[in-house]
């Protein structure tokens, strides 16, 4: 058998490829999409605290920007590759046309691992990275966000070289920031409560009432938390929660028959976030092998920790009795494992839907940064309710009226958004 | 907000197509609706069910569309915030508002609440349902906020926040000091109050800067004061031009009974016609904004004159002229002349139903609860007299009417022990506990003082709450009346201790009795005998003055210059007969055998 690498970007034009051709695009429309715009790699010289020179590698990516400004974040990680930008960005662009937000999709990213970089030499990389980009980002061309390794702090660190560069204070430059310094209060939940919003809309949908339903859920990062807290707070059980254990470089699930309660787990939670396993024990947890988050018989599944945790290999494990799994992190669901849901008719909210919050959020704080007049937490996540129902409900219309599978329809609408744009422009 | 309380009426699931929606009322969370919501419910159901609209064309009754935001909201709400402590303390009305309005919405109810200000661009109002009204079957009327929002901004975020903000006004509301004083006098504790709040569209039409509905009306199918050949089975109903606030606060209306729709009020002269009926109005604010103040009632409605109704066109189907030539009102407003808001083109129509369908919907909701009710509605009028009267049904209440004898002789009357007896009082029953007396100065009186009074009064009941000693209270003018130169505008929390209320008139504070409905209402759900005693010996029901000289010989255990409060070393004693309207208080207690507390 030939070894075939993983390469995300095909993936991402596979998928393309199959919305164009149920939307029966144009060549020209399909040669303009499945592919970015504009392309940036360059180098970023860091003199670093050992007095030495080191040249990081960068990147950014604008994939589409016919419906807005750019959007989309910057990753610090030693395994980036260009591909891997691409494909991200190319996901930004539908992610942000499902949810009906007027921005396209980008992403960039530096080859480096924080873990083994200072402070300063962190700061370093955030300040180089915008000089080299500056002329071709902004908030009204593309605006930049924290995503895996980086952090509020590093926005922050990029706004003030990008003010600096610009001689001007442009807090809608970058999104992510702390509150109090053109963050947006509800950002924190924005991700996990979106994923919550779509799968009460799809409970809405399937007759059933959230009080009477149970789920289990992977993560127990800030999408986890959130998401389980709402469910709980509509009167869902969640009787499962796995969690990494960063001592013993494995993960481990958290069940209870009567349902976990975050804020006890949370009180239990070691300096890296995890769980104490032996503390959980002693509240009363069961605690399981971490794959086994999945086989729980639960109405609900959400995923919310890495991408390609659902594979053929464990698709099988699922309880008959889940009705619904809601893509809380990227990428999650194997094609095959997918394919083998969509045989089995388990409503999919696929990831680029359900966890949609977290942008619209961002998006939310670059209209209040761009305004310099920041919004109550009650107005942010009222609108974010709002933006998140109204994205599931044209993606569950179009799942009913064409009988088409979740992803299916929302690559659809998606894709149909932006080429319509790229077509009213003229583009195409 | 998970909740398996009983109690919970079968009502749907809010639609987020809050107006294309066929349901008219529906619900959010999954606690209990409260009392005004159930009433509504009730309502809606008696509609349905015993209504027969083909009885009385012309006339259209519809409950408004409405979501209740159920009680386990506000228990999030509550507790998510960290508000109960606050609540608790001793906090003033107006940092406890402020604290509750910086406090955050469960976001579980956000989205739909953000859809509704997308959706709805008309006039809400955001009222207060509470949980106790239920329990207690006690309409808590005036007690809590009620907030209008013209909801017109063309900007759905700002009707949203304006929403986010009243609801959170109306929570507040449920720990304001007067409402804790109220329901100490439940003997019930505030934590076992809860709140829902009722989002309703405003009955009414938009006429330039103004919102209104043509008539506001309360309805009573037993009347304490029937008019000298009525009876009180014949029920009693208040009109006003506006919004119902006129009525509920006890502003000036038009009084009739629903049996003799035609028949005068009983004024003396023109000049008292004039003088005496509605000059006034209120309605929801829809022009300029005003100033920002999310905690005050009051933030957007806004008082007008009758010569802006007449601009508005809206006088004509509500008002009378006076022809000086022929010495008598004609309906309408065609000729010119002095204009009164006595309702004549309506009630004298004999092609619109009106009275009928005011009358049905009284008999409906006594059968419905088994007692005397009161109803309250707001309706539109059609344009020049064609198309249909659209009557919004707002309100369903019991009225709790005691039917508990008393019995005051003529012999008792003549005792020189007495201090006050009159022939107007409401109420049923005899009190022989009450040893403290609450009482405004008759010297030192003035209509212009009243708001001061009600503030010392608020002082000294909470006193006397707190130490769990009711006392009588008298004084001048419309207790509880919204219009400080009618009488004294207290809210029924601020004298919530007293346990018999006496009302007397002076010269310069000669006015009809109280007829507020909030007031009213409490005063017979509380049970608490309302004495009214006129100074003039001419005056219907007049029987004795009060004989200050003897309250002021009594030594005082506070007093200032308006307000004074005696402690007596033996109990009053208070008898009030519902039947004939008869109402004493004695110095010492009769000696009768046959008079039993």
């Amino acid at each position: 058998m030939a070894y075939k690498p993983y390469n995300s970007f095909s993936i991402a034009q596979n998928q393309f490829d199959r919305a164009a051709e149920v939307l029966g695009l144009d060549e020209a429309t399909r040669d303009l999409l499945r592919s970015p715009m504009r392309e940036y790699a360059f180098a970023i010289p860091v003199r670093m605290d050992d007095g030495r020179n080191r040249i990081f590698r960068g990147f950014r990516v604008q994939h589409n920007d016919a419906r807005g400004p750019c959007k989309g974040g910057i990753r610090f990680h030693p395994l980036e590759t260009q591909d891997t930008v691409r494909a991200l960005s190319m996901w930004m662009t539908w992610k942000c046309a499902v949810a009906d937000l007027p921005l396209g999709g980008a992403k960039g990213g530096v080859i480096c691992d924080p873990h083994n970089l200072s402070e300063h030499e962190q700061e370093q990389i955030c300040r180089g990275w915008v000089r080299q980009m500056a002329r071709n980002v902004g908030p009204h061309s593309d605006v930049p966000a924290p995503d895996v390794m980086t952090t509020p702090q590093h926005m922050l660190w990029m706004l003030d070289e990008f003010e600096g560069i610009t001689g001007t204070k442009m807090p809608g430059f970058i999104t992510g920031k702390p509150v109090g310094i053109g963050g947006s209060l509800g950002r924190t939940e924005a991700t996990g409560y979106g994923v919550i919003f779509t799968v009460r809309e799809a409970l809405k949908e399937l007759n059933v009432r959230a009080l009477d339903t149970t789920a289990s859920v992977q993560g127990f990062g800030n999408v986890a938390q959130y998401a389980i807290r709402l469910f709980s707070q509509l009167g869902g059980t969640t009787l499962c929660v796995s969690c990494w254990d960063q001592a013993e470089g494995t993960s481990y699930a958290y069940r209870k028959p009567d349902g976990i309660d975050l804020d006890e787990l949370l009180s239990i939670t070691d300096r890296f976030g995890g769980i104490d396993k032996a503390k959980a024990a002693d509240l009363g947890y069961e605690v399981l092998p971490g794959d086994d988050w999945l086989k729980q018989d639960v109405d609900i599944l959400i995923p919310a920790a890495l991408e390609n945790q659902i594979t053929a290999e464990n698709v099988t494990d699922i309880s008959a009795g889940v009705k619904i799994i809601a893509e809380g992190a990227n990428g999650p669901t194997t094609t095959e494992a997918d394919a083998a849901l969509r045989e089995r008719g388990v409503l999919v909210i696929p990831d680029f839907l359900a966890n949609a919050g977290g942008v619209t959020c961002s998006y939310f704080e670059q209209v209040q940064s761009n305004m310099n007049y920041y919004w109550g937490k009650d107005e942010v996540l009222g609108k974010l309710d709002s933006k998140m129902t109204s994205a599931y409900l044209s993606v569950s219309e179009l799942v009913r009226k064409r009988k088409l599978y979740m992803r299916d329809a929302a690559y659809i609408i998606a894709v149909d958004r932006v080429a319509r744009a790229c077509r009213d422009r003229g583009w195409v | 907000m998970r909740s398996s309380e009983p109690g919970r009426q079968n009502v749907p699931w809010f639609d987020r197509n809050f107006f294309r929606s066929a349901e008219p009322i529906t619900r959010i969370g999954y606690g209990r609706l409260g009392g005004k919501a159930s009433g509504l419910v009730r309502i809606r159901e008696l509609l349905q069910r015993e209504f027969d609209a083909d009885r009385f064309p012309g006339v259209e009754v519809y409950v408004p569309k409405m979501v209740v935001i159920a009680t386990d909201v506000y228990d999030a709400f509550m507790e998510r915030n960290g508000l109960v402590e606050t609540a608790l303390s001793a906090c003033a009305d107006h940092p406890l508002a402020e604290a509750f309005q910086r406090a955050e919405l469960p976001v579980e109810i956000l989205g739909d609440l953000h859809a509704l200000a997308e959706e709805a661009h008309t006039p809400l109002a955001v009222r207060s349902s509470s949980l106790l009204e239920d329990a207690l079957q006690r309409p808590f009327a005036g007690v809590y906020g009620t907030k209008m929002l013209p909801n017109n901004s063309p900007d759905a975020d700002t009707r949203f926040r304006h929403l986010v903000e009243a609801i959170k006004y109306v929570f507040a509301s449920t720990w304001f000091q007067s409402a804790k004083s109220y329901i100490r006098a439940t003997d019930r504790a505030s934590t076992d109050e809860k709140m829902a709040v009722i989002v309703q569209e405003v009955v009414g039409r938009r006429h330039d800067e103004r919102f209104y509905p043509d008539l506001s009306g309360v309805g009573r199918s037993y009347n304490f004061f029937p008019a000298a050949d009525a009876k009180p089975a014949d029920g009693v109903v208040n009109l006003a031009l506006g919004l119902g606030k006129t009525i509920v606060d006890g502003g000036v209306s038009w009084i009739y009974t629903p049996t003799r729709p035609r028949a005068p009020m009983p004024f003396n002269s023109v000049d008292d016609i004039l003088k005496l009926t509605q000059l006034s109005f209120w309605a929801v604010n829809m022009g300029r904004p005003p100033a920002y103040d999310p905690i005050a009632e009051t933030e957007y409605l806004v008082q007008a004159d009758l010569a802006a109704a007449h601009y508005d066109d809206t006088l004509a189907a509500v008002a009378s002229t006076y022809d000086a030539n022929r010495g008598r009102f004609l309906p309408g407003t065609a000729r010119p002349g002095p204009r009164v808001v006595d309702f004549a083109p309506l009630l004298g129509a004999a092609q619109t139903p009106f009275n009928e369908v005011v009358r049905e919907l009284l008999a409906l909701g006594e059968r419905a609860l088994g007692d005397a009710v009161e109803i309250e509605f707001a309706g539109d009028l059609p344009d020049r007299g064609r198309g249909t009267v659209r009557l919004g049904f707002l309100q369903l209440r019991p009225m709790l009417v005691s039917q508990h004898e008393v019995d005051i002789a003529d012999a008792d009357l003549a005792s020189p022990d007495l201090l006050l007896a009159t022939g107007r009082a409401i109420g049923n029953g005899a009190f022989d506990s009450i040893s403290d007396i609450v009482y405004v100065r008759p010297e030192s009186f003035e209509a212009r003082l009243t708001p001061t009074i009600a503030s010392e009064l608020d002082r000294v009941n909470r006193t006397l709450v707190e130490e769990q000693r009711p006392y009588l209270l008298l004084g001048f003018g419309r207790w509880g009346s919204s219009d400080p130169w009618l009488g004294i505008p207290v809210e029924w929390g601020q004298i919530a201790g007293a346990r018999v209320i006496v009302e007397s008139t002076l010269p310069e504070m000669n006015v009809e009795l109280s007829q507020g409905a909030h007031f009213f209402h409490n005063l017979l759900s509380f049970d608490v005998p309302y004495l009214s005693v006129a100074h003039d010996p001419n005056a219907a029901g007049y029987i004795r003055d009060i004989d200050w000289a003897w309250l002021d010989r009594q030594a005082a255990l506070n007093e200032t210059a308006l307000v004074r409060h005696v402690r007596l070393p033996h109990p009053l004693f208070i008898a009030v007969d519902g039947r004939s309207g008869r109402g004493a208080v004695w110095r010492e207690p009769p000696t009768r055998e046959d008079r039993s507390a």
